[in-house]
């Protein structure tokens, strides 16, 4: 296959080479608002965020921020020798990816339910104010967050004190929820899907404000109920957007966040609640080591990249819009 | 539009089932229980805020202060610098945010022409660059190369396009109807034209959303005010102004002792405590930027395209 | 066109990144020269100037010194005035960025980050500064200077405050085994000696007072705050606070404890006190405002901490005890309790050497360092010396017939944090060249106002003037060991070189003790053997016998330079 296209390629010769550059030519010129719209875009992009990844040659070396590019001493690949050769390595990268996961799949299905409820909202007022008092989360500090949450959580806290009251738990036996080891992710999750769902809804319910009101109007017509436009009007309606952002965060899932992990964990629930960024800054950043952090960061990258294309081509294969 | 969401209504109210309110009340009740959890924290700490500072530490502060105390909104604007730190977190977040909505809005536009030869290179070109970064050093030795340190600037440039907005904004506009851009074309009118008279008034709720999360995103920053204008007084945000002070209530209270020893000053007396410091700047950063929302709010309750379609 | 421009332009960039990342390479031998230039006629100094000084350290706003009537009074004296700038965000993070654009502030205090600024050649070497403008600064640096020096010999930093005069003790103990007051009342004012005494005491205090849900002891070990719980065994065999090392006073060779029988004993003390419900669970997922909450909320019997980590707390309570003198019973008093009767505790800091992984220094950016030098030397007069701690006499203190130092009722009530930092005693108190808080005056004064007993004596309050009589004391330091002079002390003080072993050691050990304790402590009293037997499986991969040798070593060459 690849041979044929080679040989095909070399057949067609020269001519063919130039009259392609021909017409892009032409066509660029043609496009040349387009053109115009979009480069200096690029050049600003390729100044701010491509020049500065010769940093990425630290990770290769023994960093020393007062030497110069030359003088630096090369190592080759012993900061990712440490990184990988960590007997925690694994152990990390399983909560990272486990915490993103939830992430990712809690958080999509929290807003976008979230939003699909407030669109059945038909009071405004009562609408906007649900909206705005679910998003006030999103603005408090995960250090205020967590220390809210460890004090909800603490064996004299309101959900031990409504256990004990239901009957579930005996007075004295208080659980001690961040001292169990396991439980860990569910309390990142719950924390994370609490301060964050509001803020999350918000780009979807821009995206059903897209959706032409006729479409509802002519299925009542027909006489689909509620649950009925929500499936087939609705949710078609912001599919475009939800794959999008399904794939652009597929993308991220070594970023699991690194402030409630760190806020919230502790010796006990350490095996489930360290990830690759805590790993990081105590064996890295906390020790001056920013090859460390950079030879990490460039793991991370490569696997963003195969995620984001391996998702990219899924979505196109099964024929839904995605992400270029 | 407007008229159509009364008709809907009407319609509604005409049909509704016992299924209906069954859900309805489901779903009110549902609404009721997510506002006490997310107010709650806002609750609290608004509470700490007031709450003398000293009694804080004994713990129990929930829903209201035990002890009311107007001293920890004192303590923070005694310092004078705050009122034109504010001023300069204002003007960043406009700024930012108009540039930076309108250049991605106009780059999200040009990746909707599928017929433009640079499409997929430029868009792949930036999609790529949210999953990597040079790191911290070689940024920084990039702004000073730019001269952008000791300048406004250095918080509206790097962050000129949001990739994520870009994106977000690029769906929004694939989705308006092939019909209206058509429309716009007939008439005439260049990329440019279509894009500023036409392309721009119909993607409002997303122009909103993403002024909102590039907004609020240029208020709370303060790292680039710390690693770049951290010895310019001038050019600091309400952010950084707070971060300092809450840095100062923490020495007042731990290691500053050693000071304290030193000169003969008893802790007790200090009126503060990082624990309220740290409520009461959550309250003055997040309250004007949370007055926003409703601003924009309207514009992604009410979509307006449809009527833009109709009108 | 625009290609052209841009190919240009990250050529230029990538230049220019280069050339200024190896623009500061070249170490002080260049700013050596710069100095000859020292000699500086006299008529410049009273020009006025002001320079910066970054402080790696979280401290006061930023501000001009000038703008404070200390500083004031300086300015006037040399003409130079300070803009501080304080740390905000993560220190390495400034820290190299200023090393890697080459830009420094004149003056730099690097705090925990020296080893990289002295490594990126940022500081210029002063001992011919000192020579020529320091004569202040040979007199009390003198000595200490030499311990100073870099791996080439030279100077490039100065201790930030030694020693001068007579040793004064604080008068209170730097940590303790606290107890609550009421506790201590309705036993009668036992003498509390051990550990067993202790545990015993609360123990059947809490059998006595069931309905009242008390809680035995707590403990802090929230983030890096956790050595509060895993420092005891250092204490309880009689040392003081030197990190991860008990110090021999007379091998000196330094031995880790926490693998040691001393640990064991104190883990399974705490083991027995949750077995018996008196031990605080949360202890080991709490923050540390939670901790403080606890300490205040009357319920809590007893705790080992650190006074200035609960310095906070003590305040709040000690406040309540002045308005209301019956909340004093929950109060806390420090005891000096160690494992064994025989064992003298070292609760009280002793006088030790030189932190030398601290310091300031002035950097290659300085355009005069000679007026810098000269205004640290002129900090160091003993009448500045005598400003920055007492501040005016009249004002902020008073001279009574004998000469000696005190303060006013009203002076102590006047002095708040409000007129400490506009009178600038908060920014002079620290981070300048200073006689250290143990430190004499020439007259005989203590140059911290709370070591001077007249004052310490004012502050204490009528129940904890009881309290000391009941044991025969009139400071808390009087209950405890004097403390014994140890050259080296604190051995956590080492400066350890970025990504060492011992460095590395220090990580992991912290994270296994964090991950381990926990277990130890909350586990079932017949599973103790089985998990100490699983903690020190973990322990022992750590090379251990090198981070001793290796602390052995910096103690030796510590007791050499003291001799």
């Amino acid at each position: 296959m690849e041979n044929n296209t080679a040989q095909a390629a070399v057949a067609a010769g020269a001519q063919r080479k130039t009259s392609r550059l021909g017409t892009f030519a032409r066509k660029l010129k043609q496009q040349r608002v387009l053109v115009f719209m979009s480069i200096p875009f690029v050049i600003w992009l390729f100044i701010f965020k491509y020049v500065p990844i010769w940093g990425w040659t630290i990770a290769f070396q023994d960093f020393k921020p007062a030497l110069g590019f030359w003088d630096q001493t090369w190592i080759g690949f012993d900061h990712f020798k440490f990184l990988f050769g960590d007997e925690r390595f694994l152990r990390v990268l399983r909560n990272t990816l486990v915490m993103s996961g939830i992430n990712l799949v809690f958080g999509f299905l929290t807003a976008i339910t979230l939003a699909l409820l407030l669109n059945e909202i038909r009071r405004v007022a009562f609408k906007r104010v649900v909206q705005t008092v679910s998003y006030l989360p999103h603005f408090i500090s995960w250090v205020v967050a967590a220390s809210i949450i460890q004090t909800t959580l603490s064996p004299d806290g309101i959900i031990n004190q409504v256990l004990v009251w239901l009957g579930f738990i005996d007075k004295g036996n208080e659980i001690l929820f961040l001292g169990i080891p396991h439980q860990f992710w569910t309390i990142f999750g719950a924390s994370s899907i609490w301060k964050d769902l509001g803020w999350n809804t918000i780009v979807y319910l821009a995206a059903m404000t897209t959706i032409d009101p006729a479409q509802y109007e002519a299925a009542e017509i027909d006489g689909a109920g509620r649950f009925k436009k929500m499936f087939y009007i609705t949710l078609p309606g912001i599919k475009a957007v939800v794959i999008v952002l399904l794939i652009m965060n597929i993308g991220y899932l070594m970023e699991s966040g690194f402030e409630p992990q760190y806020l919230l964990g502790n010796g006990l629930n350490v095996d489930y609640s360290e990830n690759i960024d805590i790993f990081v800054l105590k064996y890295g950043i906390n020790q001056s080591n920013f090859s460390l952090s950079i030879a990490a960061g460039m793991f991370k990258t490569v696997v963003s990249f195969i995620l984001l294309f391996a998702a990219n081509n899924l979505a196109k294969r099964m024929g839904e819009s995605r992400l270029f | 539009m407007a008229s159509g969401s009364v008709k809907a209504a009407k319609r509604y109210k005409i049909k509704k089932s016992t299924g209906d309110h069954i859900f309805d009340i489901c779903n009110y009740t549902f609404m009721i229980l997510l506002m006490i959890v997310t107010l709650y924290p806002f609750l609290n700490v608004l509470a700490v805020s007031f709450n003398q500072a000293q009694d804080t530490i004994k713990g129990g502060i929930y829903l209201v202060p035990r002890i009311w105390t107007l001293d920890n909104y004192a303590y923070i604007f005694r310092e004078a610098t705050i009122f034109h730190a504010s001023f300069i977190s204002v003007l960043r977040t406009v700024v930012g945010t108009v540039l930076t909505v309108f250049c991605s809005a106009m780059v999200a536009y040009t990746l909707t022409k599928q017929e433009y030869v640079l499409r997929k290179f430029v868009t792949i070109a930036f999609i790529l660059t949210m999953y990597f970064n040079g790191g911290l050093i070689p940024t920084f030795l990039l702004m000073r190369d730019l001269n952008l340190i000791g300048s406004f600037w250095v918080y509206i440039w790097p962050g000129l396009i949001g990739v994520f907005n870009l994106i977000i904004i690029r769906s929004f506009i694939e989705g308006l109807p092939e019909s209206i851009l058509e429309s716009g074309k007939i008439d005439g009118a260049g990329e440019f034209r279509t894009f500023v008279s036409i392309v721009l008034p119909l993607t409002t709720p997303v122009l909103a959303t993403v002024a909102l999360f590039s907004g609020v995103f240029q208020w709370n920053q303060w790292f680039d005010v710390f690693l770049y204008n951290s010895s310019d007084i001038d050019l600091s945000t309400l952010q950084y102004e707070l971060q300092k002070i809450l840095q100062n209530s923490n020495t007042t209270n731990s290691s500053g002792s050693i000071s304290g020893m030193i000169s003969g000053m008893s802790g007790a007396q200090s009126s503060v405590t990082p624990l309220s410091v740290r409520a009461t700047m959550t309250i003055v950063a997040s309250v004007p930027i949370i007055m926003v929302y409703p601003f924009l709010q309207k514009y992604f309750v009410k979509g307006m395209m449809v009527g833009g379609v109709k009108g | 066109m625009k290609k052209r421009l841009l190919l240009g332009l990250t050529a230029a960039l990538l230049v220019s990144v280069v050339t200024a990342c190896s623009g500061n390479t070249n170490k002080p031998a260049a700013t050596g020269s710069t100095n000859d230039g020292s000699s500086t006629p006299t008529s410049t100094t009273q020009e006025k100037v002001t320079y910066t000084i970054y402080n790696g350290v979280a401290g006061t706003k930023d501000i001009n010194t000038n703008e404070t009537t200390i500083g004031k009074m300086l300015e006037d004296q040399t003409g130079v005035n300070f803009k501080l700038e304080f740390l905000v965000g993560d220190l390495n993070t400034k820290i190299g960025t200023m090393i890697a654009s080459g830009k420094y502030p004149e003056v730099l205090i690097p705090d925990a980050a020296m080893e990289e600024v002295l490594n990126a050649g940022a500081f210029i070497e002063l001992d011919k500064l000192i020579e020529e403008h320091g004569p202040n600064i040979k007199r009390v640096y003198g000595p200490y200077l030499d311990q100073m020096r870099d791996k080439d010999g030279k100077l490039y930093i100065l201790p930030i405050a030694v020693q001068v005069g007579d040793y004064v003790p604080d008068p209170e103990p730097g940590a303790a085994f606290w107890i609550q007051r009421r506790v201590l009342e309705e036993a009668g004012f036992p003498k509390v000696k051990t550990l067993d005494q202790y545990i015993e005491l609360i123990t059947n205090y809490a059998e006595k007072h069931k309905d009242e849900n008390l809680t035995g002891m707590v403990s802090l070990t929230h983030d890096w705050r956790f050595f509060a719980t895993a420092n005891p065994p250092m204490h309880l065999m009689g040392y003081p606070n030197e990190g991860n090392v008990m110090v021999d006073l007379n091998s000196h060779e330094a031995k880790t404890y926490a693998a040691t029988d001393a640990t064991y004993k104190w883990l399974k003390t705490l083991n027995e006190l949750n077995a018996k419900g008196l031990f605080d669970k949360s202890s080991f997922v709490d923050n540390y405002d939670q901790y403080i909450a606890k300490l205040t909320s009357h319920k809590v019997l007893g705790f080992f901490d650190y006074r200035w980590q609960v310095q906070n707390g003590l305040n709040v309570l000690t406040d309540a005890a002045r308005k209301d003198p019956s909340l004093d019973a929950y109060n806390y008093f420090p005891l000096p309790v160690t494992f064994d009767e025989q064992t003298p505790d070292a609760y009280i800091d002793p006088q030790g050497g030189l932190v030398t992984n601290r310091g300031i220094g002035i950097t290659v950016s300085a355009k005069d360092p000679v007026r810098i030098i000269k205004y640290f030397d002129n900090l160091l007069t003993e009448e500045n010396q005598t400003l920055t701690s007492w501040g005016i006499q009249g004002e902020t203190y008073e001279v009574d017939d004998n000469g000696r130092y005190y303060r006013t009722a009203e002076q102590i009530a006047k002095i708040d944090e409000a007129f400490n930092e506009k009178f600038g005693f908060k920014q002079y108190g620290w981070n300048w060249p200073s006689y250290n808080a143990n430190s004499t005056l020439a007259n005989g004064n203590a140059k911290a106002v709370l070591y001077q007993p007249e004052v310490f004596q004012m502050r204490l309050t009528d129940s904890d003037k009881r309290f000391l009589d009941k044991y025969g004391a009139k400071t808390y330091s009087e209950m405890f060991a004097e403390p014994v002079y140890r050259p080296w002390y604190p051995a956590w003080g080492f400066a350890k070189e970025q990504n060492s072993p011992e460095q590395m050691w220090e990580t992991s050990k912290d994270e296994i003790t964090k991950k381990h304790y926990p277990k130890l402590v909350l586990g079932a009293p017949d599973k103790f053997e089985a998990n100490w037997e699983e903690y020190l499986k973990d322990f022992n991969k750590l090379d251990t016998a090198g981070y001793e040798k290796w602390t052995t070593e910096q103690v030796k060459i510590r007791v050499e330079d003291a001799k």
